[in-house]
């Protein structure tokens, strides 16, 4: 079977003689077929003599399927024939068969020897002198549309398009993009931010304080938005000029930090009056605008000379793929088709050996058991608690992130702000307490039974399942392709989910545990005293001596939630040739800015 | 029993039958066999082959021999279910097609010509979202897609057998639509039906095989052939001999099933029953003892 992009192989004819007066051009192999009496059920084989033979026609399910030649049951009456007339080998058809090895080994060796010499071609990062960067991203997006693509991981390629009021620098803080700067009122409920003058979207229209309010209207208004939810601080938006002036519903310092990438990439009003075609040609005023897009699969972006701080950006043009396999994406590297790639733990020792730049981006990375404590077992909190003591972190961070990870009962890795370190290990290990807790809550070793349901599959599932079943409860992957709908809808019991995180810790803390946070199972559910926790955070400006004491609070009352159990945070590995220059490390994002690629 | 010992007279068929006895011995008694417990995850992961794990373990410290015999059961019964769920609803129709009217054939023609159209792999992913995910709903619906292969072949026998002279005189002595199809039809057409099967069980082997690859069908933690080889290739740089076992398995079954298949078309029908003479004289022949040249003393 051919394969995509090889060229069409074309196959040798031999003459058949019809009737001793005719050719009929055929494809040497397997006998001519041509419409018989029953042309739907048969086909005619042409004889040497010139006679017809009906014959089943092959099936090309089975032949394609199968890779071994397999006799051809249909043939039956063709073979048998064959071995009544079969005659000796002479010295010619002997000759014709050492040539046909002979060509079949060349032909094999030219086929190993074609792949061999490409894989020798070394790094290739720029093409006829630009500087291009060729990125494997695993996080390809499926729609463009920010509003509808929300604050995944996939922002990061998002944000190559699509700017932002803010961007957070390599401390996390939110520092101004394409807003040049902020301030607040004095009660703390409004916020002023200030566009920088004379920016224009790619498709032309300008950039100022109408466009940001056709953005956030759209994200909290657009029925297919999935950003709405972490905008229910913004009341009202007030357009005048370049400047965009937002009434909130409470006090929230912490707007700046929200209205960054991951929550507010701005696309052009014009382009974003039509949603379902900006999902597939998006339109901004980020650094690069798009050329090619074939959804799914590949990007194709040229550098934007009307990007506000294009001066910095030293790419000419970037080609955005979607990853293939994680085991081919360092030969890839090593090979030139890519420089740039995210990179499965597994991977890095691989690639480290390749001799490319494997390096590790700070992040907010972290995986948890999402549990429905709406339903049973999990309403009785000593099914929980016991779960909570049958987990063990550091076999998640062992045989998962291969060593670069680390674990984590919160969600936030160790370091960062909202670390609550009088919060760490609060559940330690202990198999012993979790099967005592089980009988304390009537379950016998074995009778407890879940069914823990997951999108695709996962080595975690596994290991959720051999270390629940070591204290007793027997636990069923199911794999659900539509797992997002019941997920989100609250209606599984038991699932697993792994965060990105987001730019605003006040924005992760009430995704994972407010009445309504998408990442909560057990909506309405809220633990105790939480929601106080996190107004006070909110009514604290960032820049407050005691803003980290208050946001490890609000994180220590939102822990108290028994939804969720928190296991390790995964690493954000990457790859890279080393022509390419150190990225800035600014937490969780992918940001060009000063990135070079020698050799353009 | 003749086909069998036919069969058995060819050294193809001999080989093919020792593989399959050995691969079914494996589906019946291989989670006995398996020396460790194929789900039990260890801190011993990414291991090299040893005597206490002789093909090594996995990502999650899990016996790979184990869960290779484990998995034997799941990969032979569904390629089992292709073959016979496809052998049922092809072969029966294929037969009806010749006697049951010009509306059932023209019917049964254009289902078979759609099956025929119907990619499996999506036919099958979707079906199971539809069903939910399992090897039965998986095998069943690739069977029905593979049916029309049993379909024509048998139809295709049945139509050479339906127009000879003896049938013919049968229908003019008022013999039954049945009574032919017993007497006349069905020994023509089991022998091409008995290589379609063995060689659809070699395809559902590949076609169990992709799908597993792919997780559709089984479920997590379940080991399978086809599961092995995906796992496996996402740590090729750690373990880079660690698909040759489960694809040599899949490979050589499927190779045997092949062989089978070829066996039995060469050995049956008339040019069957010569080929088999012919092997026997020449066996007495070279088993007889030489004459010397210029005779004997």
């Amino acid at each position: 079977m051919p394969r995509a992009g090889s060229p069409p192989s074309v196959a040798p004819v031999r003459r058949i003689p019809v009737r001793g007066r005719e050719f009929l051009d055929a494809p040497t192999g397997p006998a001519p077929a041509l419409p018989c009496a029953d042309a739907s059920t048969t086909h005619a084989r042409i004889r040497d003599d010139g006679s017809c033979e009906c014959r089943a026609p092959l099936l090309t399910l089975p032949r394609l399927l199968l890779p071994f030649s397999g006799p051809d049951p249909i043939r039956e009456n063709e073979m048998s024939a064959r071995l009544t007339i079969r005659r000796r080998p002479d010295a010619r058809s002997a000759r014709q068969a050492g040539g046909l090895r002979v060509a079949a080994l060349g032909t094999a060796f030219v086929a190993l020897l074609v792949p061999a010499l490409s894989a020798c071609g070394g790094s290739a990062s720029s093409s006829a002198g630009s500087a291009t960067l060729k990125w494997a991203s695993s996080y390809f997006p499926s729609h463009w549309d920010p509003v509808v693509s929300g604050s995944g991981a996939q922002f990061r390629e998002l944000a190559l398009v699509y700017s932002s009021l803010t961007r957070t620098d390599e401390e996390g803080k939110a520092v101004p993009d394409l807003a040049e700067s902020w301030e607040y009122n004095a009660k703390g409920d409004g916020i002023t931010f200030h566009v920088r003058p004379g920016l224009k979207f790619s498709d032309g229209e300008p950039v100022d304080g109408a466009a940001v309010k056709s953005a956030i209207e759209r994200a909290q208004k657009q029925k297919n938005s999935a950003l709405f939810g972490d905008l229910t601080s913004i009341g009202s938006v007030k357009a005048s000029g370049l400047d965009v002036t937002l009434d909130l519903t409470q006090v929230d310092y912490q707007i700046p930090q929200l209205l960054g990438e991951r929550v507010l990439q701005i696309a052009s009003p014009k382009a974003a009056a039509n949603p379902a075609k900006l999902d597939q040609n998006p339109v901004g005023a980020g650094p690069f605008v798009i050329d090619q897009l074939i959804p799914g699969t590949k990007a194709v972006l040229r550098k934007n000379p009307d990007y506000w701080d294009a001066k910095n950006i030293h790419i000419d043009d970037v080609e955005l793929v979607s990853a293939p396999d994680a085991s081919t994406v360092v030969s890839g590297l090593q090979t030139g088709v890519y420089n740039f790639a995210d990179l499965d733990p597994s991977q890095a020792s691989a690639a480290e050996k390749a001799g490319l730049d494997v390096f590790s981006q700070p992040g907010f990375n972290a995986s948890n058991i999402s549990l429905n404590v709406n339903k049973a077992p999990f309403d009785d909190d000593r099914v929980v608690d016991a779960l909570r003591y049958a987990v063990n972190r550091k076999e998640f961070v062992d045989k998962l992130t291969f060593g670069h990870g680390e674990s984590t009962d919160q969600p936030f890795p160790k370091g960062y702000v909202a670390y609550d370190a009088k919060s760490e290990n609060a559940y330690p290990y202990d198999p012993a307490k979790s099967k005592k807790l089980l009988a304390e809550a009537g379950h016998r070793p074995g009778d407890l039974k879940l069914n823990l349901v997951i999108p695709a599959e996962d080595p975690q599932a596994e290991i959720v399942q051999s270390q629940l079943a070591a204290v007793g409860i027997k636990v069923t992957i199911k794999i659900d392709k539509n797992w997002a709908t019941p997920f989100f809808a609250k209606d599984l019991a038991f699932s697993l989910y792994s965060t990105t995180g987001r730019d605003s810790a006040v924005q992760t803390l009430t995704a994972h545990f407010g009445p309504n946070g998408p990442l909560n199972l057990s909506t309405p559910y809220e633990p105790d005293g939480f929601k106080e926790a996190v107004a006070k955070v909110r009514q604290t400006p960032l820049d407050a001596p005691d803003y980290a004491q208050v946001l490890q609070a609000a994180t220590r009352a939102g822990l108290e939630s028994k939804a969720l159990i928190f296991t390790f945070s995964s690493p954000n590995l990457f790859a890279k040739s080393k022509t390419l220059s150190d990225l800035p490390k600014n937490p969780a994002h992918i940001d060009w800015t000063g990135v070079k690629i020698a050799g353009s | 029993m003749t086909m069998v010992r036919r069969v058995l007279s060819l050294t193809s068929g001999r080989i093919a039958v020792v593989i399959l006895v050995l691969v079914a011995l494996l589906a019946l008694c291989g989670p006995w066999l398996a020396p460790q417990d194929p789900l039990a995850t260890s801190d011993n992961t990414l291991a090299s082959a040893s005597g206490a794990h002789w093909l090594g373990t996995d990502y999650l410290g899990r016996d790979v021999f184990s869960r290779l015999l484990d998995g034997s059961r799941i990969s032979v019964l569904g390629s089992l279910e292709v073959a016979l769920m496809a052998l049922v609803v092809g072969a029966v129709p294929g037969i009806l097609s010749v006697y049951s009217g010009r509306a059932f054939e023209w019917l049964t023609l254009r289902l078979a010509d759609t099956l025929v159209a119907l990619p499996f792999l999506l036919f099958a992913i979707a079906v199971i979202a539809l069903l939910g995910n399992g090897i039965t709903q998986a095998m069943l619906v690739t069977g029905a897609l593979v049916s029309p292969l049993f379909y024509r072949v048998s139809r295709a026998a049945t139509l050479a057998v339906a127009r000879s002279p003896y049938v013919e005189a049968a229908i003019v002595s008022g013999a039954s639509v049945g009574w032919i199809v017993r007497r006349h039809v069905w020994v023509k057409v089991l022998p091409p039906i008995a290589v379609a099967l063995a060689q659809t069980i070699g395809v559902g082997f590949v076609i169990v095989s992709s799908l597993t690859f792919l997780g559709i069908g089984v479920q997590p933690p379940a080991p399978t052939w086809g599961g092995l080889l995906a796992s496996d290739l996402g740590y090729l740089s750690h373990q880079p001999w660690a698909p040759v076992a489960p694809a040599l398995l899949i490979m050589v079954t499927v190779w045997a099933c092949n062989l089978l298949a070829d066996a039995i078309r060469d050995v049956s029908g008339e040019a069957g029953r010569a080929l088999v003479d012919r092997r026997r004289a020449r066996s007495r022949t070279s088993t007889s003892a030489p004459v010397p040249v210029g005779g004997s003393r």
